[in-house]
């Protein structure tokens, strides 16, 4: 990039102001106090500990431990011990199914990977797939059947349905989450022919029914839309985070990354705009950004329809509308983008949008002819043909007034996610027989009568469909650890009294789903993880009669926003989604995509609204209180929350996200953040105003990853416009000055002597795409799962000793006052051939391997912490305290924890530095492999060695492979002209490349607002 | 003025010096010795709860040591076998045999029969079988002559320093695949010759980088 676009890019406001304290800090390896003892165990105590300890030591030590090896009686065909088995399920997430592989260690899950035949998955994962394994082994799951919260068990349950169910005449009521479960819809089929007066109802507090509302509106029916980023030039998103907050984010994600794909300057790629309130992760990969508030998003939507109703046919309806957007200069601009995209465009509205959004979308997808191009329709059969959320606000009242005998809630928290106004609470308790499925003793638990405990979708028979239908049976990986039951089975002991096992259930099913003979078919779909041929039908649309109509009403009916009220948007976390993730510690510790905030849910807002209530945008550096603010509704409903400044925000809107602020449910979640759900009403989810806003003067403590590892402003992330690339396609490579290059780039000069390879060793590499790169954050959840990273929790990461060894650096670039632009940028270890942490290790306790490998050897380190010092990407790791014996040996049922590990991954201990090995678990699998395959070979054919980060990233950013191999997808991707060295000029050759990032502008819109 | 010491005492300091000199030495050797992987673990053999006999199975019966520990051409590890495999003959020979009786209460209640680990390396340290066994290395190299073991017995040190003396120069250790379990195979004349035959054929480079093992 040339010296005059030389830009800067900057992680925090603080660090943009550049204050003493960040000098200081990043001066510091790590902040200040982190390197003494001062907490948990005092320095005196421990030194106490330590010299019993030592005395215990010396005695212990003089017997030799005695070992067992318990063998199999009946050794389990197929097994080997030490050899992992794999098996095809599935994830279920919003009555959405995803295809999964499930590794298994003699009977033991340990990782969940997408499945290659699946196509919402192609093998890929999100991060609450990868995190699925640790909810699995949760210790604080329910154990057991209560009955008005003390003890029963499920044949007391059983004896009980079968007495009170006798009377089938009673006014019972299912509240179920959402599903696509063909033995959950059989059974909920014979549940309401068995009870004449029974209903059911779908509660999901973030749901598609908007979207299937606006549709109806539309079209006339229910259906659900679904998007081809792949087949699109041009995308709209409006206030729709769908890379992130979407039932099909793994497919989303991966078809926008092949759009945007560049493997020469020549190539189209795809451009994305994005008008929203809050900076999502989808925004931040737009190449144009609109902040405007989410209230507005209806208005803005209304106006590019008006303006397109001049262009094309369809949009009649909105002729002639005009608002105070109609003049924006964007919509003009959009207009034209999308004509000239007829049929390959997309628009998307955010599923919590009102359904006069959603139906506009529609209008204007199908009038531009997207409609079987880029967004297709498909008919649901699972979704119900009325608004769930008007006929759950319908069920509360008629709870309230006493109406329904027994509520059967199959999973669901409403006690915690129903909208304030509904006060669930009060309802349920006029319920004289209320029967609550659930994962954990929640808050709707204890306001039941009776908690049965479930089981997790790895120990129990299920199925269902994908987001585009396609079937899949979840196939169970370990018997029930706490005896829990599936939903199926639930609510067949409801209708018959009797224990039926989910497997018998699910096979009764199946038998009328599948073609030809029933073994061989069943046999079939287990293996593959899917039934092939299987999908939703996608149906042929046109506008409905009603819909001029409709939309002369919605229209009439829009209001034109308070100039300066302030809205309060609840959307769902990228982590905890509605809460029900948040007794998940790897969850928890991710930070967020874009605030890079663990352990706690803020309020965001840009600098501007935070100046307008008195909270200074730039605090004291390194200062972990944050002012918190006190919110509340024009009901009266209260939350105080920390205040958040996160540039790029829309200005005189606040963003909570939800899933926080449980209570008594596990010890992971209890206390973390607060719950926003309070704020939340049952009309307009997704936004409202504030009535007030007030500093409370109070502050808090948040644990925020942004400023860790800093480099210190060093150019690392490199990314230009399309057309500068075009001029200069190598401009990454030639941005930093490198000395000591003599014409030749690959061998710079150097104080070292060059390392010798050996020719019958694979050189192992890893390329990174910052184009594809969306920053979701699974790869370091993907690498915590398979490396038995610990949690430390969050007085430990705000002291910067996150353990994760690969995180995702975000950077801010331009204004922060108005609309700077994101990058994100996935950092492990660079594996560098000149590795400075190796030169400066005093016990040789990190060298490098023959396959190229910058190797960690824990059992030689003696923690002196150079190496971390002496890193410049500051990728390692120090185990401060002994995390992973906290993790894994304490809590009632420590062993079920330790279940969760990977067998081939050493578990480090106090004192010890670690960081990313490149997986070198799986490189070692593989050149035995090859080695005992070929007989004479160990360099593994390229694609056989993926990395747990690549093997997880459903945008395909990482390749991994054998860089002596020029056919190697790796080499292939190196040989790229975006590809660059990050502090290239430093010569320590990492092995680790990345490949900058290009953005797409439309040129007449030059300054995005 | 009177010696307030008397004579004998000039010596002290140089005895003391040469005392100090023995001891240290002596703790030193001793530790080195003592404290060493042949000393301490070599000749662990302790009783295992069934007093199964690995000479009598593979001298006189002549099985072969894959009829139970197959995996190790398979996986990492060379695994005890389950019952079952036991029981494939326990179910008709020795039926009565009172030392057998834990296998038979294994069989009956499925749980497992409690071996007592002898090969025992650590934690850090990954050792995988089938690498080994593939290209050639004898079961006897590192596990000695179980076939002439009543009880078996750690018979090398498997320290660290003797893992690297074979990486190093596996040529002496190799033989050919299929004379892998026979215990009593011994080096032709030739070996030499064949040793490198072999490392050439079968590109053999024990690796010597710590990933290798310690991952």
């Amino acid at each position: 990039m040339g010296k005059e676009q030389q830009q800067t890019y900057w992680r925090s406001l603080n660090e943009l102001a550049q204050n003493e304290e960040y000098r200081k800090f990043v001066e510091r390896e790590f902040p200040e106090n982190a390197t003494e003892l001062t907490d948990g165990v005092s320095r005196r105590n421990f030194l106490q500990i330590m010299g019993a300890s030592i005395a215990l030591a010396g005695l212990a030590a003089c017997r030799k431990p005695v070992q067992k090896i318990l063998p199999y009686t009946r050794q389990p065909e197929h097994i080997v011990p030490g050899i992992p088995l794999y098996y095809a399920s599935a994830v279920p997430f919003r009555g959405n199914l995803s295809g999964v592989v499930v590794e298994t260690h003699e009977g033991r899950p340990t990782k969940i990977e997408g499945n290659d035949l699946h196509p919402g998955s192609n093998g890929k994962s999100n991060i609450r797939q990868q995190a699925a394994i640790l909810d699995l082994y949760d210790q604080d799951r329910s154990r057991k059947v209560l009955r008005n919260g003390s003890d029963s068990t499920w044949e007391d349950f059983t004896a009980f349905c079968r007495e009170h169910f006798a009377d089938t005449g009673r006014r019972v009521a299912f509240l179920s989450e959402a599903h696509s479960s063909p033995t959950l819809e059989r059974l909920r089929q014979s549940a309401l022919n068995r009870f004449p007066n029974a209903r059911w109802v779908t509660c999901e507090p973030f749901s598609e029914e908007s979207v299937l509302n606006g549709t109806a509106m539309a079209f006339g029916r229910r259906l659900r839309p679904s998007y081809h980023f792949d087949k699109a030039s041009v995308t709209l998103s409006l206030d729709d985070d769908f890379l992130q907050d979407s039932d099909n984010d793994v497919a989303h994600i991966g078809a926008f990354a092949q759009s945007r794909a560049l493997a020469s300057p020549d190539e189209e790629p795809s451009r994305l705009y994005a008008a929203e309130s809050t900076y999502s992760l989808t925004g931040s990969n737009a190449d144009h950004r609109l902040r405007i508030k989410s209230s507005e998003i209806p208005l803005f939507t209304f106006a590019l329809a008006a303006h397109l109703s001049g262009e094309v046919s369809g949009l009649e309806a909105y002729a002639g509308y005009r608002n105070t957007f109609s003049d924006h200069s964007w919509i003009s601009v959009l207009a034209e983008e999308l004509m000239r995209n007829r049929g390959s465009s997309i628009i998307t509205a955010g599923p919590e949008h009102d359904a006069p959004v959603h139906a506009t979308v529609a209008a204007i997808n199908h009038a531009l002819g997207n409609t079987g191009q880029t967004v297709e329709y498909l008919d649901v059969p699972y979704t119900a043909t009325a608004d769930q959320n008007e006929a759950f606000a319908g069920l509360v009242r008629e709870m309230g007034e006493g109406q329904i005998d027994t509520l059967v809630m199959i999973g669901t928290n409403p006690v915690y996610t129903a909208p304030a106004d509904l006060d669930f609470q009060t309802a349920l308790e006029q319920v004289p027989e209320s029967l609550h499925l659930s994962l954990h003793y929640d808050e709707t638990s204890r306001q039941s009568s009776w908690h049965v405990n479930r089981a997790h979708f790895l120990e129990t028979w299920g199925d269902g469909h994908s987001f585009t239908g396609v079937r899949s049976v979840i196939q169970p990986l370990i018997q029930p650890l706490f005896n829990g039951k599936s939903e199926t089975e639930f609510l067949n002991a409801v209708l018959s009294g009797e224990d039926a096992a989910g497997h018998q259930l699910v096979r009764e099913t199946w038998q009328e789903l599948l073609d030809g003979p029933f073994e061989r078919g069943w046999n079939e779909v287990l293996h593959d993880g899917l039934q092939r041929g299987s999908r939703y039908n996608a149906v042929s649309v046109s506008l409905a009669g009603s819909f001029s109509a409709e939309a002369a009403g919605f229209l009439e009916a829009a209001e034109e926003p308070g100039g300066d009220s302030v809205e309060l948007v609840v959307r769902p976390d990228p982590r905890m989604h509605d809460g029900r993730f948040a007794n998940n510690g790897w969850l928890q510790e991710l930070p967020d995509p874009m605030t890079k905030v663990t352990w706690d849910n803020v309020a965001l807002m840009s600098p501007n609204t935070a100046e307008r209530f008195g909270i200074p945008p730039t605090r004291r550096f390194g200062d972990p209180n944050q002012m918190v603010v006190r919110l509340r509704t024009a009901s009266g409903d209260e939350a105080e929350i920390a205040a958040w400044v996160l540039p790029g925000h829309a200005d005189n809107s606040i963003t909570l996200h939800a899933g926080y602020g449980r209570q008594k449910v596990g010890r992971v979640a209890d206390q973390v953040g607060v719950n926003v759900f309070p704020l939340r009403r049952s009309v307009s989810r997704l936004y409202c105003t504030a009535a007030d806003v007030s500093a409370t003067g109070r502050s808090y403590v948040i644990a925020c990853t942004q400023d860790h590892h800093s480099l210190e402003g060093r150019p690392h992330v490199q990314d230009a416009d399309l057309d500068h690339y075009r001029e200069n396609p190598t401009f990454a490579q030639d941005a930093v000055y490198v000395p000591g290059i003599y014409g030749d780039r690959e061998h710079p000069v150097s104080l070292f002597d060059d390392k010798q390879w050996p020719d019958h060793q694979p050189q192992w590499g890893m390329a990174i795409d910052l184009n594809a790169c969306i920053g979701c954050g699974v790869c370091t959840i993907a690498c915590q799962a398979e490396n038995n990273i610990p949690v430390i929790g969050k007085r430990e990461v705000r002291r910067g000793r996150e353990m994760h060894w690969i995180r995702t650096d975000r950077y801010f670039r331009g204004d922060e006052r108005g609309n700077p632009q994101v990058m994100h940028q996935p950092v492990p270890c660079m594996h560098c051939e000149n590795a400075p942490c190796e030169q400066v290790c005093p016990v040789a306790a990190t060298t490098h391997s023959d396959d190229g490998l910058n190797q960690m050897t824990y059992n030689r380190c003696i923690g002196t912490r150079y190496c971390a010092n002496n890193c410049p990407y500051k990728v390692r790791r120090f185990n401060f305290f002994n995390y992973s014996k906290e993790y894994l040996t304490t809590g009632d049922d420590p062993e079920i924890i330790q279940m969760a590990m990977n067998p081939d991954v050493t578990v480090r201990f106090r004192g010890v530095m670690e960081k990313c090995t490149y997986c070198v678990q799986r490189i070692s699998r593989a050149k035995i492999d090859t080695k005992n395959e070929t007989g004479d070979t160990v360099k593994p054919s390229d694609g056989t060695v993926k990395t747990a980060c690549q093997q997880a990233c459903p945008a395909n950013a990482i390749t991994f492979g054998d860089l002596t191999d020029e056919k190697s997808i790796v080499s292939i991707q190196k040989s790229k002209d975006r590809n660059y060295l990050m502090l290239e000029e430093l010569n320590v050759r990492p092995r680790t490349s990345y490949l900058a990032k290009i953005r797409n502008p439309n040129r007449q819109l030059s300054e995005p607002s | 003025m009177a010696q307030i010491f008397p004579e004998w005492v000039d010596n002290i300091p140089k005895r003391l010096q040469l005392a100090t000199i023995i001891v240290i030495t002596g703790i030193i050797f001793g530790f080195w010795y003592f404290g060493s992987p042949e000393y301490l673990e070599v000749g662990y053999a302790p009783n295992q709860p069934i007093p199964y006999s690995h000479k009598f199975h593979v001298s006189e019966l002549g099985m072969d040591c894959q009829y139970c520990h197959g995996s190790a051409w398979k996986s990492a590890i060379a695994a005890i076998p389950p019952t079952e495999t036991c029981m494939t003959c326990h179910e008709y020979v020795a039926v009565d045999s009172e030392p057998l009786q834990p296998l038979r209460d294994s069989w009956e209640t499925g749980l497992p029969v409690e071996w007592i680990r002898v090969h025992d390396i650590p934690d850090h340290a990954h050792f995988n079988h089938s690498i080994h066994v593939n290209v050639g290395i004898g079961c006897v190299t590192c596990h000695g002559r179980v076939d002439r073991m009543e009880v078996v017995m750690k018979s090398e040190s498997m320290s660290m320093g003797w893992c690297l003396d074979c990486h190093n120069n596996p040529a002496p250790h190799l033989r050919p695949v299929e004379e892998v379990t026979n215990m009593a195979w011994e080096p032709p004349d030739d070996h030499y010759q064949f040793a490198q035959m072999v490392i050439e054929k079968r590109n053999i480079n024990a690796p010597i980088y710590c990933n290798a093992c310690h991952r």
